[in-house]
């Protein structure tokens, strides 16, 4: 009897110190969270960022999360929640910041190198900062720009060298530009952040303001030159009638297709969007050029986004996670990135690499960036406020353009008691 | 065994069940409530007591989300009972190929909501769409038309997919009810000279109003609570037309990030479809009274 507990004990340890070295030996696995690793011109570059990642760092295991664009916050918020969050992510930094959602970098960037930390300039790392503390390493960016189909304005009789320059002259090309079944552009009132972020430009575009300097208060109907700008840029699809039709359930996604299909002649873009466009249509390939966005005021801005990897809060490995976020800023793949996906790196020292200056395109987009403002705006309601408050304004205008006063008066007031409920 | 120990062992085998019913239903139930009574933001709460169900009473989007919450509701049932009743007599008079239209017409039960709602989605694309090419070509409209983009055809669109997707189960339910009717009911029927409508009005409908009722409550207290259709194909949009509750929950929870305002309205909907399950109790014990 003795004997056989005895048997039974040694299995029992021999068992249980079995299981502990294979968990020793299994590697350290970090998942992965962006908006855009279902994008697919980027797929390679990713997929070989963590092949290369994995075998100089055999002990680790990095695990894409894929997870479509619109799904992307939502799906994060939900799994911070339940405190198993992925431990990269790029998300909006002050907001999930605010929310506890993120891990302070500090401690990690402060251990840098010199050398590896002059490559992101004090501006550039500010828009990553909630409450002085770094919540995230900025990685790539893009600038808006107008973009045109080159085929399409040649064939309207316009000269690409002389893109308009006002409003007016928008809507003069734009009324050459449309046609039977093609329109010279796409007003976007899906519901996204991307709906925000163009009428964002619009209304700085003729000096207008969404918001005051603080953020404490919503401008956009109590700022006449906002309401004007909001009125001409909706009043493309009704007025002017030179947007596409269904306003309402247009994105990004949809603009792009409708681009790509030479359905509309112009776009309201990054320099990613034509990387999808040619992904869509390679008939597109070099068919496009770029110009600042029109504007009635001089030295108008334009808006930069501005893409950080972070560790989420949840993270139980963030050593690990920090070690491949340095790994994915690196230059390869930053210059892997903005030549598949055309995304622009935000380290200082890579403005001025030959590979990056091979490509004009990318250097236009460059200089029209000179002049723009950072996005996300720093507020931690900013990822509701853009996706569903101004997003509704903007679609309830589309459908009563006669009430856009009102609808944008209740958004102001909506707004600045939100920005100032934190 | 006496009394006492044939409880206890009762009590022992019904244990286990209560325990997981409680730790899938019971506590999460609790634990909505609780988060109800909290301002969350992200991981931090404060304690507001009953300030979120107050802020939802003066709250103009949800008493909007809760008309078009009945809207939908009240719509998606009439055309799921409507049509799968219809369906339902057709299949019933049938004598050959019965099991293959039954196979057939389940197919969109047995699609996931969301995949059926993506492939919806695309149909009704308003420029590369089928669904308008087809009616283009048909000479039935001049212009594309954005389904998703109006509010009434939005709200039309979620509505047709949803009883798309509804009517077979419906119809399913019916059709069983029907081949339980005794078929001398139609002999005696028919000996008397009644027609089509006069043996559905006075044999059919009696013996299905049972199972009429019942499967309205069900459908009720099932689509009132619907998400997949609605959350992939608008959002709730445009401009809120067809946001009904559980998106609206949805979109406070995890786009607004307000988790203790979407749990006021959680709450709010298990009110609902509490006071609609009571209904349902209550028909059921009425027919099993009426039947013994």
């Amino acid at each position: 009897m003795n004997r056989s507990i005895g048997s039974l004990i040694a299995v029992a340890v021999a068992a249980l110190a079995w299981s502990v070295g294979a968990a020793a030996q299994q590697p350290i696995v970090v998942q992965w969270q962006t908006a855009n690793l279902t994008e697919s011109q980027y797929e390679p570059v990713w997929k070989q960022t963590i092949v290369e990642f994995e075998a100089a760092n055999p002990g680790i295991k990095v695990e894409p999360v894929l997870v479509a664009r619109k799904d992307h916050w939502t799906k994060f918020v939900a799994a911070s929640q339940a405190r198993k969050a992925p431990c990269i992510v790029s998300v909006d930094v002050t907001t999930a910041a605010y929310n506890g959602y993120l891990m302070p970098l500090d401690k990690y960037w402060n251990a840098e190198p010199a050398a590896f930390r002059s490559a992101w300039s004090d501006a550039m790392l500010s828009s990553a900062k909630w409450k002085g503390q770094l919540y995230g390493l900025p990685i790539w960016g893009g600038t808006y720009a107008e973009i045109y189909n080159r085929d399409l304005v040649v064939k309207a009789g316009l000269d690409p060298n002389k893109p308009p320059q006002t409003f007016d002259e928008y809507v003069a090309w734009g009324k050459k530009l449309t046609g039977n079944d093609r329109w010279a552009t796409a007003v976007l009132g899906g519901k996204t952040d991307t709906t925000t972020r163009v009428l964002l430009m619009w209304i700085w575009a003729n000096g207008g303001e969404a918001f005051n300097a603080d953020m404490t208060e919503a401008t956009f109907a109590k700022n006449p030159r906002s309401l004007e700008a909001i009125k001409f840029y909706l009043g493309l699809a009704d007025k002017s009638a030179i947007a596409a039709p269904a306003p309402t359930t247009t994105n990004y996604l949809e603009q792009t297709n409708l681009y790509a299909q030479g359905k509309i002649a112009t776009m309201r873009n990054a320099y990613w969007a034509i990387a999808k466009v040619v992904g869509d249509n390679p008939a597109m390939a070099g068919k496009s050029f770029v110009a600042p966005p029109p504007a009635n005021v001089p030295n108008a801005p334009t808006l930069s986004t501005v893409t950080a990897s972070s560790i989420s809060a949840s993270c139980q490995h963030p050593d690990a996670a920090w070690k491949f976020i340095k790994f994915d800023a690196d230059r390869k793949w930053s210059i892997a990135r903005a030549k598949v996906a055309n995304w622009m790196p935000l380290r200082n020292d890579l403005a001025d690499d030959p590979e990056i200056k091979a490509d004009p395109l990318l250097g236009q987009f460059v200089r029209i960036g000179r002049n723009a403002r950072s996005y996300p705006l720093p507020h931690p309601a900013w990822a509701e406020i853009a996706a569903n408050d101004i997003v509704d304004a903007v679609q309830k205008a589309l459908l009563a353009p006669d009430k856009t006063d009102e609808i944008f008066r209740d958004l102001d007031a909506r707004l600045t008691k939100k920005l100032r409920d934190i | 065994m006496n009394a006492r120990l044939r409880r206890k062992a009762g009590l022992a085998f019904v244990a286990p069940t209560a325990l997981f019913l409680a730790a899938v239903i019971v506590f999460p139930l609790a634990h909505a409530f609780y988060t109800s009574l909290h301002r969350v933001r992200g991981l931090n709460a404060t304690f507001i007591g009953f300030g979120n169900y107050a802020r939802l009473a003066d709250d103009a989007t949800f008493w909007h989300s809760l008309g078009v919450s009945f809207a939908f509701t009240a719509s998606a049932v009439a055309l799921h009972l409507g049509i799968g009743l219809a369906l339902a007599l057709v299949v019933n008079e049938l004598r050959a190929a019965r099991t293959a239209l039954r196979i057939v017409f389940l197919t969109p039960w047995m699609v996931a909501p969301a995949v059926g709602a993506t492939i919806w989605l695309w149909l009704l694309e308003p420029q590369f769409g089928v669904v308008n090419y087809l009616l283009r070509a048909a000479g039935a409209i001049a212009a594309p038309v954005a389904w998703l983009g109006e509010p009434g055809t939005a709200l039309a669109s979620v509505v047709a997919v949803d009883v798309w997707r509804g009517v077979p189960f419906v119809m399913l339910l019916m059709l069983a009810g029907l081949q339980t009717i005794p078929i001398e009911q139609y002999e005696a029927a028919s000996i008397d000279g009644a027609g089509a409508w006069t043996r559905f009005r006075f044999v059919t409908w009696p013996n299905l109003r049972y199972l009429v009722v019942v499967a309205t409550t069900l459908d009720v207290i099932n689509t009132i609570r619907h998400y997949d259709i609605i959350g992939v194909m608008t959002g709730g949009g445009p401009a809120g037309a067809t946001e009904v509750l559980p998106v609206l929950i949805y979109n406070t929870a995890f786009r607004g990030n307000r988790l203790g305002e979407a749990a006021a309205i959680g709450v709010a909907l298990l009110g609902i479809v509490l006071v609609l399950a009571v209904v349902y109790v209550r028909t059921a014990r009425l027919d099993d009274g009426t039947r013994r």
